[in-house]
């Protein structure tokens, strides 16, 4: 009886509350001149040089708005973490901060989720806006709108042991069929080692191949993106990518699962000849055995003394929509994104700047650059400028893709095909 | 306390469950009423915070799951090992449980101990420490063993196998405990009658204790296909998110992978409910099969 | 005693193999790093360091996330063991229509994946925030009543056994004697169920002491507020984990809960077993 009275209840309460969750209102958004600014930034392996750096910032902020403190959070480097926080900051506009730091890759994806203010106005009128490069400024930019300043930016290239190439009396290869060889006598003469360290998991060292082949995860035709994954430029890139997981060069079974992140500490540990590593990871590096053992050239593409275009990364400063202190959010970016602290920023962590003439101001000093800069003048790419490209992220459609045809489960056609209807339905919206 | 000798005594039941009312209505019933309505929409993250209004799909996610060849893969591997995974849970936790009746007390604690700290190791951390143990190159069991550079998650079985480990690891403690102390709860006369009439110690197993114990080993069975079936931890901190290519995607991490790491929250809703689904449909199975044997809830 | 050497040998290793693990996380924990990344590691350690814990606690904060974590898991199991011992009275001491149907629903509870909970939760707990300052998002509250409502099922559900077992007649004596339903209840039941709820006490301390998908999901803007799991993430690189770090943090996780078990593990066998009865 009085179950049956309080299940009426219940039923009568859920009928009453019969719509979808309540999205995200929109954010009363405000600029006010005082108050805590709220920062994020990504945590690093080493974190200290960074918050130094930071902290003179947010001093130097200080000093010219008396009544603003800032409060900054480093983020997990997690992506899944990471994305959590993101997602949490877009549908709780409360919980978002006022600048945050961000990766090209996820911007279109933030910008659908309405997570990023519209900043073109404030860069139009910013007073090193001529000193950022136009590809720079491409990877900020959706549409015909800007939602970030470009931090900074990291490109891979080729490292690869000078003690074990001058023993083998081997050159720094020039191009894939000389990169296959070198690797095939390093592993031949020590087994122990792996020609050169390559990942199932590391799409940003498989797409190199793709692009040198003359392929590409996808094309832009009008607004939407079409896989093109499939087609024999792309397959061939594909294959001289997963054709490295040979026995004599990278055995499946040591290499399949490893992540670009693996590769640079299995180059680190010294147990690998060569490895497709980016310039932000010099320190990781040195901090192990092959200090002073290795040297690094651009990714030889397959036709002899062609550079293979790199994937062009990096991390930028964006304003989020639900701010209340847009101005202020604006002022701070700008401030962390200008020369002056990408200049530290190189210092504290080795990442390169994106304003041309900062850039040219850290390789003229430091000779190890040449080859990233090498690497960036014969043109790097970009993957998909889609909110779909955290789909294809996160289902992991490239990756199982890669390691279905290294573990031989398909062959290169089956998986490419396989693969390019995944990413047409993630383009689909499905 | 029986209730029913008068008006108080009637509502007295609704008192008591009033608390459980209030958490469970508003924090369980209530979003779970919002999973089944989102499993009918088409809602991500535009849909969600984007300002895009969220569009009713009816079936359209479900049709979309039922139809995708790879969730019926995932499904059947997942039914594979969960199976599995209960069978041996439920057989290394019994098997220890008599043991650990039939030893001096210093062995007797020892294990106790050591089940309780493998209990107590939180699923990510016990599966970290599993993958560094078998790790393909820093592992101390490749060392061990002799097998340089042999990658544990290369052979989807072989994978399987070491996360059924894992698996088996962290529940087993809790079906030993219980059985454990359901067996000392079995009143001492009732075992020495068995011994007198000359039962050896498996027929004084099966025909004194497994009937006591029922109600108890029903409620481990019931639990431990819940807990293995919803398995996500340790597959995915193991695997990376599903293993080699996908190899040993089970439901749960599959569901995350394929919605919710990727905002499809109305697709990630359809996956619950159809999980829900199974589970009700199993459990409902084993319990009907229990009171056909005599045993109620 | 010579012919208990077969079992006895057999539970020591038994509990050899089990505990192996959680030897191998502390002494990874204890282990300088280059030990720790060595290609031939040892099962032991000449040089045990405890630079990997100072290096964990030095983490900004940790301190405060193993409160946080620690005062959500104890209001958890405080909550539950007292709202779920109500409920199983109910179930048990009274007979009423649906009363099997509210029993099946508890189950059934158990089986929905709380991953796909989360965002119907998340929007909840935003707009409460909303109404009532100081238990949305952010906030440690938010965290017990989610940990609490996904306890409550399973706490239910394992205390009914016990309750059943505390022979009815001793109540009817109590109310002949004229006591009050509260004082039979408080007085005469609870005392006699305690050691049921110690050992559910132990699903509800591990379920909230090992949340990670609602701590990551709710905390978002109050740092301040985060729990242990959302630390050990911090060892977790890209390039290379800081396995030193992973397992010592990994130490100071697991022991609060074996300390815990310890604790209660008396009354947990007594209290398992008490369920049989039924």
């Amino acid at each position: 009886m009085i179950i049956r009275r309080l299940g009426g209840l219940v039923v009568a309460t859920l009928a009453l509350a019969a719509c979808a969750p309540s999205t995200a209102q929109p954010a009363d958004t405000g600029d006010a001149k005082t108050g805590t600014l709220r920062v994020w930034l990504f945590d690093e392996a080493g974190r200290a040089p960074k918050e130094a750096l930071v902290n003179e910032a947010v001093a130097e902020f200080r000093a010219a708005h008396k009544d603003v403190s800032v409060d900054v959070s480093y983020l997990a480097t997690d992506a899944a973490a990471r994305a959590a926080k993101f997602k949490g900051a877009f549908n709780d506009p409360a919980s978002a901060p006022d600048v945050t730091e961000f990766g090209s890759t996820d911007l279109a994806g933030y910008v659908a989720a309405g997570g990023m203010a519209d900043i073109t106005k404030d860069i139009d009128g910013w007073s090193e806006k001529g000193d950022v490069p136009a590809d720079m400024m491409k990877t900020v930019t959706v549409g015909d709108k800007a939602y970030g300043l470009p931090w900074w930016v990291g490109v891979r290239a080729l490292y690869y042991r000078t003690d074990l190439f001058s023993s083998l009396g081997l050159a720094a290869p020039t191009s894939y069929a000389e990169l296959v060889e070198a690797a095939k006598r390093i592993r031949a003469a020590q087994p122990e080692l792996v020609g050169i360290t390559v990942g199932g998991q590391y799409v940003f060292g498989a797409l190199p191949f793709v692009w040198d082949a003359g392929g590409d995860l996808a094309t832009r035709s009008g607004a939407t993106y079409t896989a093109t994954v499939n087609t024999a430029a792309s397959k061939a890139g594909v294959k001289a990518y997963t054709d490295l997981f040979a026995p004599e060069i990278c055995p499946a079974q040591q290499c399949v699962d490893l992540t670009g992140g693996k590769t640079v500490s299995t180059f680190a540990a010294g147990t690998a000849g060569m490895g497709i590593i980016g310039n932000f990871n010099r320190s990781a590096i040195d901090a192990g055995p092959v200090k002073g053992k290795y040297a690094v050239v651009p990714l030889p593409g397959a036709k002899p003394g062609t550079i293979a275009p790199a994937f062009a990364g990096g991390n930028n400063l964006g304003v989020m929509k639900a701010t209340k202190h847009r101005t202020l959010a604006v002022q701070f970016a700008q401030l962390l994104a200008s020369k002056k602290y990408q200049l530290k920023l190189y210092d504290a962590l080795g990442n390169l700047p994106t304003m041309t003439s900062a850039r040219a101001e850290v390789v003229a000093k430091d000779p190890f650059l040449k080859p990233f800069m090498d690497t960036i003048a014969a043109g790097t790419r970009f993957v998909p400028a889609d909110p779909a490209w955290t789909t294809i992220d996160s289902q992991k459609i490239v990756i199982n893709m890669l390691q279905k045809i290294i573990t031989g489960k398909a062959t290169v056609d089956q998986a490419t095909e396989e693969a390019n209807t995944l990413m047409n339905n993630a383009f689909a919206g499905k | 306390m029986r209730g029913g000798r008068n008006g108080h005594g009637r509502l007295m039941p609704l008192w008591l469950l009033l608390p459980t009312l209030a958490v469970l209505v508003p924090l369980f019933a209530y979003p779970l009423y919002q999973l089944g309505l989102l499993s009918t929409l088409e809602f991500g993250q535009p849909q969600v915070s984007g300002g895009v209004p969220a569009r009713f799909l009816g079936a359209g996610n479900y049709t979309t799951l039922l139809t995708d060849g790879e969730f019926w893969t995932v499904l059947a591997q997942t039914v594979g090992f969960a199976a599995a995974c209960v069978v041996a849970t439920l057989a290394v936790g019994a098997a220890l449980a008599v043991l650990l009746t039939r030893v001096d007390r210093v062995p007797r604690l020892l294990l106790s101990f050591a089940a309780l700290a493998a209990w107590a190791a939180p699923a990510m951390t016990g599966s970290v420490v599993w993958m560094f143990l078998f790790d393909t190159n820093l592992g101390l069991v490749n060392e061990v063993l002799g097998l340089s550079g042999y990658n544990w998650l290369y052979d989807r079985d072989v994978a399987f196998l070491l996360i059924g480990a894992v698996v088996v690891w962290h529940s087993f403690p809790f079906v030993m405990v219980t059985l454990y102390a359901g067996i000392q709860a079995v009143p001492k006369p009732v075992l020495e009658a068995a011994e007198l009439d000359g039962a050896g110690p498996w027929v004084a197993w099966r025909r004194v204790i497994v009937p006591i114990l029922r109600p108890i080993l029903a409620i481990v069975v019931i639990q431990s296909i819940i807990w293995d079936f919803k398995v996500f931890t340790q597959v995915y901190v193991m695997t990376g998110g599903g293993g080699i290519a996908g190899q040993n995607m089970v439901l749960n991490v599959y569901a995350y992978q394929k919605a919710f790491a990727s905002s499809q929250y109305g697709l990630g809703s359809a996956i619950g409910v159809v999980t829900t689904a199974i589970l009700v449909v199993v459990t409902l199975f084993y319990l009907r099969a229990l009171r056909r044997t005599g045993e109620a809830l | 005693m010579t012919r208990r050497w077969l079992p006895n040998t057999a539970a020591a290793l038994a509990a050899l193999v089990t505990v192996f693990p959680i030897y191998w996380m502390v002494l990874s924990a204890l282990k300088p790093t280059g030990e720790i990344e060595s290609s031939r590691p040892r099962p032991w350690t000449w040089h045990p360091t405890l630079e990997h814990f100072r290096h964990a606690l030095g983490v900004s904060g940790f301190g405060r996330y193993f409160l946080n974590s620690a005062v959500v898991a104890l209001c958890v199991v405080a909550l539950s063991a007292l709202i779920a011992f109500l409920a199983a009275v109910a179930l048990t001491k009274f007979r009423f229509r649906f009363r099997t149907t509210i029993l099946v629903l508890f189950l059934i509870a158990q089986m929905v994946p709380v991953e796909a909970l989360t965002i119907p939760l998340f929007f909840e707990m935003r707009d409460l925030g909303r109404v009532v300052p100081g238990v949305g998002l952010n906030t440690l509250v938010s965290l017990v009543l989610v940990q609490l409502a996904f306890s409550l099922p399973f706490a239910i559900w394992m205390l009914r056994g016990f309750v059943a077992a505390v022979p009815d007649e001793l109540e009817e004596a109590a109310l002949i004697d004229g006591a009050s339903r509260g004082t039979v209840l408080w007085r005469i039941l609870f005392p006699l169920v305690a050691p049921g709820l110690a050992a559910t006490s132990v699903f509800s301390f591990i379920t909230a002491w090992n949340d990670f998908i609602f701590a990551k999901t709710f905390i978002i803007s109050a740092t301040q507020n985060q729990t242990l799991p959302a630390a050990l993430l911090v060892f977790f690189k890209p390039d290379e984990n800081d396995w030193g770090g992973i397992m010592a943090a990994s130490t100071l996780m697991t022991f609060p809960v074996l300390v815990f078990f310890v604790f209660v593990q008396r009354r947990l066998v007594s209290g398992l077993g008490g369920a049989v009865k039924d």
